[in-house]
């Protein structure tokens, strides 16, 4: 496994990872751009962005960006965060220099109004496809609750008034602004030929214009993570289950405890085997209990999702944070740090087999801190965690106490669980 | 440009099988290049074997299975394998029970006789019954939450007959009245050799692999092959009441099964119509009338018998247009096939093959499915061959004597659509 880089005059950069006897190639544009980057105004633009980098170039039509892509049998799609908007295709070696091309072309979209008015139906019908489904916008509400006036309250795909006022003008000073060239990473993974690729980035964007780029909206001073508890109800009668989401403050993704706060959340709350698997789901009570930690620029989280029967899910929240008190209390066992370990030991691993998975663990690190770890490297950062680290995060952010909790089903809304609403 | 980058040579491929004298079939394949090794251990008891009211009893078994075998509890179990960094998964389709693993290729010897243990020893134990049940039970609540799986679900009931297209993971009322007793006489009657396929790839030893496979299953000797009873299918046309703001439309019509040459024939035609982002539904229904976020056909197999399915989700004023849009595309198929289409498809699908090869977990899964379905592992070689054979003509001619007819409609939402009588008689 070998790292290049290389960094064009317009500030654009190309990374790439290349392993010796891979069969496939992956290539990415790793944007610079989420909902922390968007105003009241501009809710939902990245996203929105997103669909209309697939609507065509002022010579490229869509429906020939979609044939091209298939013709190239590329694997090709697209995903916005909070942070980063993601454009990504998987191919055989030998399409490498067609990939590479058109998804460089597509990052100078037209942004026709035509395209633009249909392509904001497909947008509402997404916002009501998520907003029929688990957990029923609880997540959304329960970011913004926790998050407050920091920019990562923001959900990303914005709400259905927010995208109906939107205008095309707008989303193209927003695109000029985040589509900057020294905003960009292009990342490559697997089978790469490494001049190619860099060949390729001067001749398609070699052109972009450079630009100042606009810092990024950080932590307001007056943002802290939150030191009270908040509980939030969605009422949906109609809904069979009970979800909750529950968010709690978490070490950011600059601090190096983060790597421990994923070994603490998988002892905690991973989908299979952790404490809350076998306090709840083992047992029938819940049909999901998880724990997972998220990690931004400036914030970080620990992130609780609980499914159950509406009329447990006040005991079992209860019971969850019992867990999680018992954790900051007595630490957890050599025998779990273990097991932990080498359960993200395996997933390394696994992902680092696929180029196009591993696409994405080199190119968000590129694009957010500007450092690249081999395999081997996450490897050994997984090995030396000990149980000193694992004991650092639960003193400095215990998952008891303080956060933002959303239920959304047909808990009755008028039955406020006190036991859990410590805050009003 | 006036570059080039040059063509790799062909993908080497090491491919082993055996069978036991007991009638397990081992598979193996070779994957150059990986640190991991995946394994899944199919075994012949599937959701077909359920029988009437008893829908769910395949899954209560399989979730049994893994609450305690050998001299493992359920958390010893959980807690071997994961120790071990394995990632492990249980599921029951219909036709198996399947545990499955990826992990490190030197964990391979802690985590093999336990899975020998889930397979031949499971203990059924009646502490864990209670739980085992509540856990099904939850996860078919959840479903009740997921309109789109609600929609493909009750596709399968209408299109396949019966017991073929019943849910695989049970139904409320059947599951409520299944007791562990008839676990344990489902488990001793279809848990057996006979019907088991083992498939391991990724950095294997093949010959060490069948002499441990020799060692924890040569002596398994139970069970004789269960006959399944097909019945009859269901309805053509079906609404399904649910309180949601999007429409679910599932449409579903015959097709020829994985294990008939014209398979291909069927899965091309059904990629030109809705597999890609430059497929006719994707450009029409989405891309230019902005109907909806998702739309697609596929094709989908059992063994005897298979289904060309088309799925769409959108909001109930525009979920009649999107309906009759992809109707009028369906009917189109026949006749209109243009070659850059299928060159499209064929590029995708040669492309898709080949990148199978980096996950040891998707070539696990794919060997087992080709020796279910037909018997034997088809060379990803012979794969591409076959695709390179596909033309306009034969995939014309294929729909010229199978043109989408008899379609299975599922609505699912506020308000019943209008489908053409025509169309599913």
């Amino acid at each position: 496994m070998k790292f290049l880089r290389e960094r064009l005059d317009n500030g654009l950069e190309v990374i790439a990872e290349i392993t010796d006897g891979a069969l496939s190639t992956s290539i990415g544009f790793f944007v610079k751009a989420g909902a922390r980057d968007e105003t009241d105004s501009l809710w939902g633009a990245s996203h929105f962005l997103e669909h209309m980098v697939f609507k065509g170039t002022a010579d490229i039509s869509a429906d020939e960006i979609n044939r091209r892509f298939d013709w190239m049998g590329a694997s090709a799609n697209a995903f916005t965060s909070e942070e980063d908007t993601v454009y990504h295709a998987a191919v055989l070696p030998e399409q490498q220099l067609e990939a590479t091309a058109l998804l460089a072309r597509m990052m100078r979209p037209a942004l026709r109004e035509s395209d633009f008015a249909t392509e904001k139906l497909v947008i509402l019908e997404e916002i009501r496809m998520y907003d029929d489904q688990p957990p029923f916008g609880a997540d959304d509400r329960c970011r913004a609750s926790f998050f407050g006036r920091h920019p990562l309250a923001r959900s990303v795909l914005g709400t259905v008034e927010s995208i109906e006022a939107l205008t095309a003008d707008a989303m193209r000073d927003y695109h000029r602004q985040r589509y900057a060239p020294g905003n960009i990473v292009l990342a490559a993974t697997g089978a790469v030929d490494f001049a190619a690729l860099v060949d390729s980035a001067r001749t398609w964007c070699g052109a972009w214009e450079p630009q100042a780029t606009q810092p990024r909206q950080t932590m307001p001073v007056a943002w802290a993570p939150r030191a009270d508890s908040t509980l939030e109800h969605i009422t949906r009668a109609s809904a069979t289950l009970e979800y909750a989401v529950r968010m709690t403050a978490g070490p950011a993704g600059h601090d190096e405890d983060r790597f421990a706060a994923k070994l603490l959340a998988a002892v905690l709350g991973d989908d299979s085997g952790s404490r809350l698997y076998w306090a709840l789901v083992d047992s029938g009570e819940a049909e999901q209990a998880s724990c997972h930690h998220h990690d931004y620029l400036d914030a970080g989280m620990f992130a609780t999702q609980l499914s159950c029967d509406a009329g447990d899910v006040v005991e079992l929240l209860e019971r969850i944070e019992e867990v999680y008190r018992q954790a900051t209390a007595e630490g957890i066992s050599p025998a779990e740090l273990e097991q932990a370990r080498n359960k993200l030991a395996g997933r390394v691993v696994l992902v680092g087999e696929r180029p196009r998975h591993r696409l994405f663990s080199v190119g968000l690190e590129w694009a957010r801190a500007g450092t690249y770890r081999s395999v081997a490297e996450d490897l050994q950062i997984v090995e030396n965690l000990g149980m000193d680290d694992v004991r650092r995060v639960l003193d400095c952010w215990p998952l008891h106490g303080s956060g933002s909790t959303v239920l959304a089903g047909p808990y009755p809304a008028e039955a406020s669980p006190e036991s859990l609403d410590e805050s009003q | 440009m006036g570059q080039s980058i040059q063509r790799r040579q062909p993908v080497k491929q090491t491919i082993f099988s055996t069978t036991l004298n007991n009638g397990i079939v081992l598979l193996g394949e070779e994957l150059p290049g990986l640190e991991s090794v995946a394994i899944a251990f199919h075994t012949p008891a599937g959701a077909v074997h359920d029988g009437p009211g008893r829908c769910g009893l395949a899954t209560l078994s399989g979730e049994m299975m893994l609450r305690g075998a050998g001299d493992r509890s359920s958390r010893q179990i959980v807690d071997s394998l994961e120790g071990a960094g394995v990632q492990w998964a249980q599921s029951v389709s219909m036709s198996h029970a399947s545990f499955a693993g990826a992990m490190v290729a030197r964990q391979l010897p802690i985590a093999l006789p336990i899975y020998a243990d889930i397979l031949r020893r499971p203990l059924l134990p009646d502490d864990q019954w209670e739980p085992a049940r509540q856990m099904v039970l939850q996860n078919l609540a959840g479903t009740e939450d997921d309109p789109a799986h609600r929609a493909m679900s009750a596709l399968r009931q209408l299109h396949y007959p019966s017991p073929w297209g019943m849910p695989s993971e049970g139904i409320t009322a059947e599951v409520e009245g299944i007791g562990l007793e008839d676990v344990r006489a489902f488990v001793s009657a279809n848990v057996r050799p006979r019907g088991t396929i083992i498939a391991i790839a990724g950095r294997i030893h093949w010959d060490a692999f069948v002499q441990s496979m020799e060692h924890l299953f040569g002596d398994w000797n139970a069970g004789a092959t269960q006959p399944v009873v097909t019945g009859q299918r269901g309805p053509h046309v079906r609404h399904v009441q649910h309180d949601s703001q999007q429409t679910h439309i599932a449409l579903a019509w015959p097709a020829p099964p994985y294990r008939s040459d014209e398979s291909y024939e069927a899965t091309a035609a059904l990629a030109v119509l809705g597999g890609g982002s430059s497929s006719r539904l994707f450009s029409e229904v989405r891309e230019r009338r902005g109907l909806c976020y998702s739309v697609s056909a596929g094709y989908h197999t059992l063994r005897d018998c298979a289904a060309a399915v088309c799925y769409s989700g959108t909001s109930a004023a525009r979920a009649q247009e999107t309906l009759d849009v992809m109707l009028t595309e369906i009917r189109r198929l026949p006749g209109t096939l243009e070659q850059a289409e299928l060159d499209r498809v064929k590029a995708r699908a040669k492309s898709a093959l080949v990148m199978q090869q980096e996950s040891s977990a998707a070539r696990a899964g794919g060997i087992a499915r080709q020796w279910y379905h037909l018997g034997k592992v088809r060379s990803l070689a012979e794969e591409l061959a076959r695709y390179d054979r596909l033309s306009v003509a034969s995939i014309e001619a294929w729909l010229a004597n199978h043109p989408p007819q008899e379609l299975s409609v599922v609505s699912l939402g506020r308000e019943p659509l209008e489908v053409p009588h025509e169309i599913s008689a």
